[in-house]
């Protein structure tokens, strides 16, 4: 993503980060490549906008992160959701909602 | 929710800058295995190591970014970046100590000036006066407009009826102060004391620190005396002592006890007041409309403006004027704030010198511009490098914006220094100027001066600094520095001429204060103020009852001055020639014609008959005027005698005194012609002058008595002489005149002074920056010198070439001052004398001297270019 949208996205990206994670814990390439997944291929997030948001969610409380063990025993840090994390997402989750169907009412009337 | 972010995001910040090594080597190891588990992914699909490492890191888009980006957002980072600021900002200026040095001082000068100037401002002119609620307080007088009379003062029987019928003061009181002596103790002491009207206290709003206020009866004819007494004359006369309280003074012939004491901050009307004393009401001598003595002052009720005052006054006083036609019909009322007749002058004065000190200022700021813009442009390789790495536009300008704040922060601390040591050089120099002892640095002063720092730094970096960040990384890495000339540096003559041009207007300025001082001094005063002894001696007005005495005693004591050795003339007067003291009175010559349209008016002066021979002062016409019961005779100068009597000679001629004076000065006949003087002050034209010849204008008049040797040489003999003539009565106030006409230039030679001081470093700045700007033209010029000499140019045209330059823009500079000073000549035209404010002669002089400097500021960069080795230069890269 260029960083104009990045800007536009923060508050989503924050989401999709905190929904890849909701699925179990990853560590920062794994999260980049979940999104892929569940965005069908639409959002591939660069480092430079995925370990900004991931430290400043951690900082906020949102995230936990401990050092771990990777799948080819690399260190990697991995992050997982707090009950704060997840609460969050859920009110993202409707806030997000409420707006969409907003939108779609709008386009349409 | 909120606050629970905001609390995690603090200990996180906390943590993040107390663990900081751990906390970057952390992240750097999770990009990094960011990297490497990226890698693994492309060489699972099929890439080889090389190439899957390459794209993994292209597709990161480089370590050390992502890095700066997560930094970025973290907790934390602005703080911990502007210590990183602060510490590499100490660093650099410490690795450049001639220029952080050079940059400090000029800032330390422009900020404590600055400083020093506004506390003294603070002090004098802005804070009010130190009673409660001061705003309130205001200066009362009485005025007859049809006369140009400088008689202020009010009768008692007035101030009562404004008092009594006036709806907009909460009281008003009046009071008047005289020297007398007090004999209670072993030898007489002469003592200042102020007399004053009912609510004295009340008008102040300050209470006795002792005892207590005055008792109405006490403030009553009849009844019982009672003194209030300073806290200084306390500690003095009774060393603090609280039984002081109830004991009596003995002044003339009566025994007052004191009833109350004041605290030390109570210094009005005067610093010298030792004793305040009621003037009676209903008393036969207070009850005359036309005795005019008291000077009037009014505490406005809460929240009555000035406007209502004067109108509420204005008719008060028309009632009075129909109830009493004489005079009351013919006096109009002036209310001032009691703030503005305390100052007078001073305030412009002050107010052109903090101009003046701000311009420094501003010129200081400009020559750290420029020398920061030159530093910058040496730096633009480090800043490249620093674009490369990942640093904002916006952290490199505050980077270097960070090290003008730290100069700028370093300059008030010593600037603060330099304001406290000129505060006190300010109180010697200036010791006659009013609340001067009030002047500290305080709080204020401290804000105000770290608000200039701010200032300064924004004036000062923000230009370069902004430009230096301006280059793109590919133009600055690449391009050396042959390409960079003139471009840049116009902006940096620009400067030069700037302070170039503010220096001539200053110096321009500081030129004609000097001449037009020594004008004044070399005018001839008309009399002779050397060897002249002047004093006072104590009396009381209560002896103006019985004015032949009066005369007679002063005259005894005229009478045996002269018989001292080494006196030669003595003499009284009303007032001290040569220091202003206007007061002038209408008159009518009685032989000849009167035109009802023409006024014609002169100075009138109260002086013995051998006034003329003590100030040698010479007689022209006619014979010295004697004192003589029946008929006044006076004396008139030149002046007036070739103004109201141009054809014959006035001697032998009759005046009529109109107006105040007329009650007590018949027809007087005139005598004879004297010299001009110039009464009025030395750099004041005489006017038409009459001479009273009155020993006794009133009970202590000036003594004036001339001396063979220095006139202090004679002070002891003078006092014993007096002490055994009139024994109750104290001597002071002793000083040559020339002390006294001293004086009253003093504050033109403050002026003069301080700009020529403010002139000076202003044309020393100036030449500083025309030496760093040319240095710096020369530097980065060096491959172009070197390819002209290469080509056959010699070292002198090389020299020649650049000290032209340098004193090209100064030329132009000068130009520019000079227009500058000549539209701004109207500023200085109120305080010049004996020199127009365009004068070529000054202004020529000030263009040529600051040519010269510039011409010297200029040599060392110039020959230092002539010396250039053009092999090396043109090597250089």
């Amino acid at each position: 993503m260029t960083r104009v949208q990045m800007e536009l996205l923060q508050g989503t990206l924050d989401m999709l980060i905190m929904k890849a994670l909701a699925l179990g814990e990853m560590h920062g390439l794994g999260i980049s490549r979940r999104i892929e997944q569940i965005t069908k291929g639409t959002f591939q997030v660069k480092p430079g906008s995925l370990f900004p948001a991931l430290h400043r969610m951690e900082e906020e409380g949102w995230l936990s992160a401990a050092w771990g063990e990777s799948e080819n025993n690399r260190r990697a840090k991995y992050y997982q959701l707090t009950k704060m994390g997840r609460r969050q997402l859920e009110t993202e989750t409707q806030r997000w909602g409420r707006i969409s169907l907003a939108i779609a009412n709008a386009l349409e009337a | 929710m909120r606050l629970e972010r905001m609390v995690e995001r603090m200990t996180s910040a906390v943590r993040n800058l107390l663990r900081r090594p751990q906390v970057d080597a952390e992240l750097d190891e999770e990009v990094r295995g960011y990297v490497e588990m990226l890698t693994d992914e492309k060489m699972a699909r099929g890439l080889t190591q090389n190439e899957a490492r390459r794209e993994a890191k292209m597709e990161l888009g480089g370590v050390e970014q992502v890095k700066e980006q997560t930094r970025e957002v973290r907790a934390g980072h602005f703080l911990e970046t502007l210590w990183r600021d602060l510490y590499y900002a100490a660093r650099t200026l410490r690795k450049n100590p001639g220029f952080t040095i050079v940059a400090v001082l000029t800032l330390a000068l422009g900020i404590g000036a600055n400083s020093a100037v506004f506390s003294a401002i603070d002090a004098i002119l802005l804070r009010p006066l130190r009673f409660p609620d001061g705003d309130q307080l205001m200066q009362v007088s009485q005025y007859n407009p049809k006369v140009k009379s400088p008689n202020p003062f009010v009768a008692p029987v007035r101030l009562e009826d404004w008092n009594r019928m006036n709806s907009t003061f909460q009281a008003l009181t009046g009071y008047y102060a005289e020297d007398d002596s007090e004999t209670s103790g072993p030898l007489p002491e002469k003592i200042t004391i102020a007399f004053v009207a009912p609510r004295f206290l009340q008008v102040w709003g300050v209470a006795p620190e002792l005892g207590r206020d005055f008792s109405p009866e006490e403030e009553r004819v009849g009844g019982p005396p009672a003194a209030l007494i300073s806290n200084r004359y306390w500690r003095r006369r009774f060393g603090e002592n609280p039984k002081a309280l109830g004991k009596q003074l003995r002044i003339g012939k009566a025994g007052v006890p004191i009833v109350g004491i004041m605290p030390s901050s109570f210094l009005f009307p005067d610093h010298d007041v030792d004793v305040w004393l009621t003037v009676p009401i209903g008393a036969p001598y207070t009850e005359s409309r036309d005795n005019t003595w008291y000077t009037v002052v009014g505490r406005l009720k809460k929240g009555v403006t000035l406007a209502q005052a004067r109108a509420n006054l204005a008719t008060v006083q028309v009632q009075l004027g129909k109830q009493y036609p004489k005079p009351d019909a013919d006096i109009a009322v002036k209310i001032q704030p009691l703030k503005d007749t305390i100052l007078g002058n001073v305030g412009r004065s002050f107010w052109m010198l903090f101009g003046a000190v701000s311009l420094l200022l501003l010129i200081a700021c400009m020559n750290i511009a420029a020398l920061l813009l030159a530093r910058s442009s040496q730096r633009r390789h480090e800043i490249s490098i620093r674009f490369a790495l990942g640093g904002s536009r916006i952290r490199i300008v505050r980077q270097l914006l960070t090290e003008t704040f730290l100069l700028a922060l370093a300059g008030a601390a010593l600037g603060l220094v330099f304001a406290g040591a000129a505060s006190k050089i300010f109180q010697t120099l200036a010791a006659s100027l009013p609340r001067v002892q009030e002047i500290h640095l305080d709080a204020r002063i401290v804000l105000y001066t770290l608000v200039c720092s701010v200032v300064v730094t924004l004036l000062c970096g923000l230009f370069p600094a902004l430009r230096a960040a301006r280059e793109s990384i590919s133009g600055s890495l690449a391009q050396t520095s042959a390409a960079q000339v003139s471009t840049r540096n116009r902006l940096q003559w620009l400067l030069v001429g700037v302070q170039v041009a503010l220096a001539v207007t200053l110096l321009a300025g500081a030129g004609l204060l000097v001449r037009s001082f020594e004008a004044i001094g070399q005018v001839s005063p008309g009399f002779n103020p050397s060897h002249v002894l002047t004093f006072h001696v104590s009396a009381s007005y209560g002896e103006t009852a019985n004015m032949k005495a009066l005369t007679q005693r002063i005259d005894r004591i005229l009478d045996s001055l002269r018989t001292l050795p080494g006196v030669s003339e003595g003499a009284t007067s009303a007032t001290l020639p040569g220091v202003p003291q206007e007061y002038e009175q209408q008159f009518k010559v009685i032989e000849g014609p009167t035109d009802p349209n023409r006024k014609t008016m002169a100075d009138w002066r109260s002086v013995s008959p051998d006034y003329f021979a003590t100030l040698q002062i010479p007689l022209l016409e006619g014979e010295a005027c004697r004192e003589q019961t029946g008929s006044v005779n006076v004396m008139v100068n030149r002046s007036f005698a070739n103004t109201y009597f141009p054809q014959s000679s006035a001697v032998g001629h009759h005046l009529q005194v109109l107006g105040a004076l007329a009650n007590f000065y018949p027809t007087a006949e005139i005598r004879g012609i004297v010299g001009d003087a110039r009464e009025e002050g030395l750099n004041h034209a005489p006017e038409p002058t009459i001479y009273s010849c009155f020993s006794a204008p009133m009970p202590d008049p000036y003594y004036l008595v001339r001396t063979h040797n220095a006139p202090m040489s004679l002070a002891e003999t003078v006092r014993k002489r007096l002490a055994q003539l009139e024994p109750g009565r104290s001597v002071f106030d002793m000083a040559p005149l020339t002390d006294h006409l001293d004086d009253s230039l003093s504050e033109n030679r403050l002026r003069m002074v301080l700009l020529a001081f403010f002139a000076a470093t202003a044309i020393a700045l100036a030449c500083i920056g025309l030496y760093g700007t040319l240095s710096y033209s020369v530097a980065v010029r060096k491959r172009e010198i070197g390819l002209r000499m290469a080509l056959g140019a010699m070292r002198g045209q090389i020299a020649t070439l650049f000290l032209f330059k340098g004193l090209g823009v100064c030329a132009l500079g000068c130009a520019a001052g000079l227009a500058l000073a000549i539209t701004s000549s109207r500023l200085l035209a109120g305080m010049l004398y004996g020199v127009s404010p365009t004068d070529v002669l000054t202004l020529s002089a000030v263009v040529v001297m600051v040519l010269a400097l510039a011409a010297v500021a200029s040599l060392v960069p110039a020959v230092r270019a002539s010396r250039v080795d053009p092999m090396t230069a043109l090597r250089y890269e």
